[in-house]
């Protein structure tokens, strides 16, 4: 019970990370301007980056119940 | 926003709210079915819409209209409605022997093994300067490397008109000489007028016809 509540908990950050990054491209998609080209590969993409390893070892790393 | 643009926010923001769902209820991932969906929403869509948006914002940043959009680069945009057909850019840009929109990108880029990755690099120190430096004032603002006939040669080596000019044929060393970058297109006396801020104020500027 507790692996699973685990799991969850890390699934909910890898989400987390996961829309505050899409929102974020989403946004600098709206404008042509070098700095949100900036923010897109910065920001977004190492939040997309951090969701998507959080998930993946969410995945891994939590033992079955 | 071009329609390539608007579909994909659209993806983007549909790949959120279905995450938002999988954070509100995390307890769906315990079902087959809500792995599978996990597995889509958290992994393989954020990096589809990743994919997507990258190619979309790098296809972007090479128009025109996104160079021009830094205050800095404004002068370099008039010069190129200069109506003086020995003006390089000028005459590229109004002629359409570059792609209008795609103007600034087409000859300022690097037609070398990733080259488009290394004008890009350049592009971040623009935007590094621009924000956290000292941008220079518009006339002062130089190339960091000396211009590469390469550039003007991707375009114009094998063409009639480059190979066969009068000028440079006159001397059998001088098409060697501009293959080897040992002599520059833009040398005095030769395409010397480029971007001429300095007397941008007292140019007759063309004025496009749409």
């Amino acid at each position: 019970m507790e692996n699973v509540a685990l799991l969850e908990k890390r699934l909910q950050v890898a989400g987390t990370l996961l829309i505050l990054g899409l929102v974020i491209e989403a946004l600098c998609l709206l404008w042509a301007k070098p700095i949100t080209f900036v923010l897109f590969v910065a920001v977004g993409g190492v939040l997309l980056f951090a969701g998507v390893a959080v998930y993946l070892y969410s995945v891994v790393s939590t033992p079955r119940s | 926003m071009p329609h390539a643009t608007t579909l994909i926010v659209i993806l983007v923001l549909f790949s959120a709210a279905l995450i938002g769902v999988l954070v509100a209820r995390p307890g769906i991932t315990a079902t087959r079915g809500g792995k599978i969906l996990a597995f889509l929403v958290l992994f393989f869509l954020p990096i589809l819409c990743g994919a997507m948006g990258v190619s979309s914002e790098m296809d972007r940043s090479k128009t025109t209209a996104f160079c021009l959009s830094c205050h800095t680069m404004e002068p370099w945009g008039h010069s190129l409605h200069i109506d003086d057909p020995n003006h390089i850019p000028a005459a590229h840009f109004q002629n359409h022997r570059v792609a209008a929109n795609e103007a600034c990108y087409t000859c300022h880029t690097d037609y070398a093994m990733f080259g488009t990755l290394k004008v890009k690099l350049a592009g971040l120190r623009h935007v590094y300067i621009y924000y956290l430096g000292t941008p220079p004032a518009p006339e002062k603002i130089k190339l960091y490397e000396p211009y590469n006939n390469r550039e003007c040669l991707h375009c114009h080596a094998g063409a009639r008109s480059f190979e066969e000019g009068a000028t440079h044929t006159a001397d059998p060393a001088t098409l060697p000489a501009i293959r080897a970058n040992t002599l520059s297109c833009l040398s005095s006396g030769c395409h010397d007028v480029v971007h001429d801020i300095a007397h941008l104020k007292e140019a007759k500027l063309w004025k496009e016809t749409k």
